[in-house]
C-alpha cells in the first residue's frame, strides 16, 4: 500500500525532460557554515522562472559542464517564484565545482524530481519536523509551506541538531522562527561553545522535551542515515503510527527519474518513489543493512 | 516490430532462401544483425550476406564454460546464444546523449540526437523476444511511464523501426531454462517472421503484416504436413531436453523473505563481483551518464554507459561510501532484482531464462541453483544443501 499521495505531483516542465540541463545563473551565495553554502539560482530563461514549480522535499539534478551532476534538494519556499535556493555541502567533484563557478556564473538544472513531503496528511494533526545537519535543507520548503497553511494543523515543532552552533544552517531564519508563537523550535548541538545556552546532545534527545500526542502526530525526518533510523525508531516507540512517519532518504543518483537504477532501495527507486518515504512502505527494509 | 500476429500463416523456406532474405532486408535499408562466429563465440553482428551467419557449429555451455565445436555444415542454427543480445543495439553499451558548448550564460547543443538505425534482427531467439518485451516496459515503450520520456527516445525509436526474424531453438543450450520461465524455446509473439530449421530449409511462420509483406518477395511454398509435424516435434524435444530448471511457483513471494538468508554469504564467497552477469543479461538496464570535457575544443559531452550494480561506485554516497559495500549485498540485490523486485517495478520477471549469466560467470555461479536454495532456511537447521541442477522441483519441499 502506498500511503503517500502527492497533492501537487510536480514533474519537470516541458523541455526539461531530457539529458540537456537547463541554464540557471547563480545570483547569490550565502555562507551557512564552513563547508556549506546556499546558492540562489535563477533560470536564464525568464519564462521558466515564472512557470517552474516544485513540491517541498523535491530535488534537482545540478550540473557542472564536464564534471557531472549531483542531486540537491530545493531549499527555498515553494512560494518564492523566480529564484530558488539549493543548500550545498562541498564534498566532491560536482559540489565543489558549483562552488567554483561563483556568483554570476551558470550551472545546469534538471528537475524537479521525486515525491516530496505529503502535504495532504497534516490536517488537524500535530507536526513534528526532525532534521540533522544538512537534512534541514529539504525541510525548509516544508516549514515555509506550513507557515502559510498554519491553520491546517495543530502544533508545529521543529527539532534540529547539528555539530556546533556555527554549523547551524539558516541561522538567522532559525532565530526568527524561534520568535514565532505558531512554531516551536528546539535546536541542539553536539559540541557547544561558550555562547551556547541551548541543549547539547543528539537531536533525538529533544524528544524528551516535548509532549508527543502519538496518534495525532505526523513526523517528518531528514538527516544522515543513522539519525533517520534512530529517529524513526524513537517515534515508533512513542507509538506514532508507522503510516504517519515520513523519512527522506539519500542514495546515489544519476538520472533522477527512475531509469539508471542507481538509487534502488528494495523495490523502490528513491529518485522517483521517494526521496520522501512513508515508514509503512519501507518497514520491511528500513532496519536492514546494505539494501 | 509489429504487435499483432497478423496471420500465423506457415510456409516452407528453402535454406537457399536466406540469401535473398538478407538481400531484400538490406535493400530496404535495414542493418541485418545475425549470429556470426567471431573469436570462437557466437556474436550478434551486422551481416551483408547469409554466408556470414554462423553455421555448422554446436555450442557447449555450462557454468563458466562456452565452447564451439564443428557440427553438420549444412545445419545453420543448432547453437543458441552468445554473450550479446539485442540489448547491445537497442540499448547500446555506450551512447553519446548530448554535446554542448558554453556560450555566455547558455548551453548550446553542438550535436544532433544520435541517428536511429533500422535494425533487422535475424536469428534471435524466443528468450530474446521476451527480453525485448521486458525492456519495452523498462524504457516505457509500452507506454507505462511518461516521466522524462525523451530520455528513452533512442530505445523507443530504434525499437519501433526494428524487424525481427526469430529462430526457434531446436537444440537448447546447456544453461538455458526458458521453458521454466515460459519464454521459449519457441517464439509465440513479438516477431515478424519466425523460422524453425528442418533438414533442408525452414518452416516459416508469419507474425506480422510486415512479415507477410516480406514473404511476398521470398521463394516460399506451402509446407507439407510432415514438415509442420517435424517442426513441432523438434520444438517439443527441445523443451524436454532442457537441462536447467527454475521452479517459479511462489518464487517472488519466497524471495521477499530472503533478506537475512544465510545463503548470500555462501554465494558471496565465490562471487568475484565482476559484473559479467549484468553485462550479458538481456534485461539489465542500469547505466551511468558521465560527463567529459574536450580539453581543447570547449565541447562538453554527456555519455550514457552500461553500469553494473556489482560495481563499487554504483551505490556510492559521498561521506559514507557505497551503500552495498559487501559482495553478499550486491549479489542479493542483483538476484532479488531479477526474480523478485522486478515484478514490483515492471509487472514482469526480470529474468527470461536465457542462461547467459551462468555461462559467462567466471566461477560458474548458477542463479537457478542459488534461487532454489534461498528462502528455504529454517532457523537452526543450518544451510539447505545444494539441490541437483534440474531436480529442484522434486528435491525440495
Ligand atoms: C534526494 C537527494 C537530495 C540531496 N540534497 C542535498 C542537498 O540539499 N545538499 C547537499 O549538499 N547534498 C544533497 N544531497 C547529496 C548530494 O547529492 C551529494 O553530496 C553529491 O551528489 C555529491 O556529489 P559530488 O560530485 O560533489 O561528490 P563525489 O564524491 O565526487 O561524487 C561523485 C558522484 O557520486 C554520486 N554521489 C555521491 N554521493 C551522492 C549522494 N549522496 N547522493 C547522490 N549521488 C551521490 C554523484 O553521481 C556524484 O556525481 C542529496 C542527495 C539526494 C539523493
Ligand atoms: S538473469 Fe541470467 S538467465 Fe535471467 S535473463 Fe539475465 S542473463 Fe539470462
Ligand atoms: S540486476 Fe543490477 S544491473 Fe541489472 S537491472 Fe538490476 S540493479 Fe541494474
Ligand atoms: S537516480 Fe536513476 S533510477 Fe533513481
Amino acid at each position: 500500500m502506498i500511503h503517500h499521495v502527492a497533492d501537487m505531483d510536480h514533474r519537470p516542465p516541458p523541455g526539461m525532460g531530457g539529458w540537456m540541463p537547463v541554464e540557471a545563473t547563480i545570483v547569490n551565495i550565502q555562507q551557512e557554515n564552513f563547508n556549506t553554502r546556499t546558492f540562489t539560482l535563477r533560470f536564464v530563461d525568464e519564462s521558466l522562472c515564472e512557470s517552474y514549480r516544485f513540491e517541498p522535499g523535491q530535488f534537482n539534478m545540478l550540473f557542472v559542464p564536464g564534471v557531472g551532476e549531483a542531486a540537491i534538494s530545493i531549499s527555498s519556499s515553494p512560494y518564492q517564484i523566480g529564484a530558488m535556493d539549493h543548500t550545498i555541502r562541498m564534498v566532491g567533484a560536482v559540489t565543489r565545482g558549483i562552488d567554483r563557478i561563483g556568483v554570476g556564473g551558470v550551472v545546469g538544472v534538471r528537475g524537479p524530481f521525486g515525491r516530496g513531503w505529503p502535504l495532504n496528511k497534516l490536517a488537524g494533526k500535530d507536526v513534528i519536523i526532525l532534521g540533522g545537519g544538512i537534512g534541514l535543507a529539504p525541510l525548509r520548503p516544508l516549514i515555509h509551506w506550513l507557515l502559510r497553511h498554519r491553520e491546517q494543523c495543530r502544533r508545529v515543532v521543529l527539532l534540529y541538531g547539528c555539530r556546533s552552533p556555527e554549523d547551524r544552517l539558516y541561522a538567522a531564519e532559525l532565530e526568527a522562527w524561534s520568535g514565532r508563537s505558531d512554531l516551536d523550535v528546539l535546536v541542539t548541538v553536539d559540541n557547544a561553545d561558550e555562547h551556547w545556552t541551548g541543549p547539547v546532545g543528539v537531536v533525538t534527545n529533544l524528544l524528551q522535551r516535548i509532549k508527543v500526542n502519538a496518534d495525532q502526530t505526523v513526523v517528518f525526518v531528514c538527516g544522515p542515515r543513522v539519525l533517520n533510523r534512530v529517529a524513526a525508531w524513537n517515534f515508533l516507540q512513542l507509538h506514532v503510527p508507522p503510516a504517519q512517519v515520513y523519512v527522506s532518504l539519500e542514495r546515489n543518483m544519476n538520472c533522477g527519474f527512475g531509469r539508471c537504477g542507481h538509487c534502488q532501495y528494495g523495490k523502490h527507486f528513491v529518485c522517483r518513489d521517494g526521496p520522501v518515504f512513508c515508514f509503512a512502505d519501507i518497514a520491511d527494509i528500513f532496519a536492514k543493512e546494505e539494501i | 516490430m509489429s504487435q499483432t500476429n497478423a496471420s500465423n500463416q506457415k510456409y516452407f523456406l528453402p535454406r537457399a532462401g536466406l540469401e535473398p532474405l538478407v538481400r531484400i532486408l538490406r535493400q530496404r535499408g535495414y542493418t541485418v544483425l545475425a549470429p556470426t562466429r567471431r573469436d570462437e563465440i557466437i556474436s550478434l553482428a551486422p551481416v551483408e550476406s547469409a554466408d556470414q551467419i554462423a553455421r555448422g557449429v554446436h555450442d557447449h555451455q555450462d557454468g563458466g564454460r562456452y565452447r564451439l565445436t564443428q557440427a553438420d555444415p549444412e545445419i545453420m542454427f543448432e547453437y543458441v546464444l552468445g554473450a550479446d543480445s539485442p540489448k547491445r543495439y537497442l540499448f547500446p553499451p555506450e551512447l553519446p546523449l548530448v554535446e554542448l558548448r558554453v556560450r555566455g550564460n547558455r548551453f548550446v547543443p553542438t550535436s544532433q540526437p544520435p541517428a536511429i538505425a533500422q535494425y533487422a534482427f535475424l536469428g534471435i531467439r524466443a528468450c530474446e523476444l521476451a527480453a525485448i518485451k521486458v525492456q519495452d516496459r523498462v524504457f516505457g515503450h509500452a507506454g507505462q511511464d511518461t516521466l522524462c520520456a525523451d530520455a528513452a527516445e533512442y530505445y523507443r525509436r530504434t525499437r519501433r523501426q526494428a524487424l525481427v526474424i526469430a529462430v526457434n531453438c531446436t537444440r537448447p543450450g546447456g544453461t538455458c531454462f526458458c521453458a521454466s520461465m515460459g519464454t521459449g524455446p519457441a517464439a509465440t509473439e513479438g516477431f515478424d517472421l519466425s523460422l524453425t530449421e528442418l533438414r533442408d530449409g525452414f518452416l516459416l511462420t508469419v507474425g506480422s503484416q510486415a512479415g507477410a509483406a516480406l514473404c511476398a518477395e521470398l521463394e516460399i511454398r506451402a509446407p507439407t504436413s510432415t514438415e509442420e509435424g517435424l517442426a513441432e516435434m523438434k520444438l517439443a524435444a527441445a523443451r524436454s531436453h532442457m537441462q536447467r530448471h527454475l521452479d517459479t511457483r511462489g518464487l517472488k513471494e519466497r524471495l521477499e523473505q530472503t533478506i537475512d538468508d544465510p545463503n548470500w554469504e555462501r554465494v558471496a564467497a565465490r562471487c568475484l563481483s565482476c559484473g559479467n552477469c549484468t553485462m550479458v543479461c538481456p534485461t539489465c538496464f542500469c547505466f551511468t551518464v558521465s560527463d567529459s570535457s574536450g580539453l581543447t575544443d570547449g565541447v562538453y559531452g554527456r555519455t550514457r554507459r552500461w553500469e553494473s550494480c556489482f560495481s563499487h561506485q554504483f551505490s556510492y554516497v559521498a561521506g559514507s561510501g557505497p551503500v552495498r559495500s559487501t559482495i553478499a549485498a550486491r549479489y542479493r540485490h542483483w538476484l532479488r532484482h531479477k526474480l523478485c523486485t522486478w515484478w514490483d517495478q515492471f509487472g514482469v520477471s526480470g529474468c527470461v531464462g536465457c542462461g547467459r549469466c551462468i555461462t559467462w560467470c567466471p566461477v560458474g555461479i548458477d542463479l537457478t541453483e542459488e534461487a532454489s536454495r534461498l528462502g528455504r532456511h529454517v532457523p537452526g537447521a543450518g544451510v539447505v544443501p545444494i539441490p541437483k541442477a534440474g531436480g529442484t522441483k522434486e528435491a525440495l519441499p
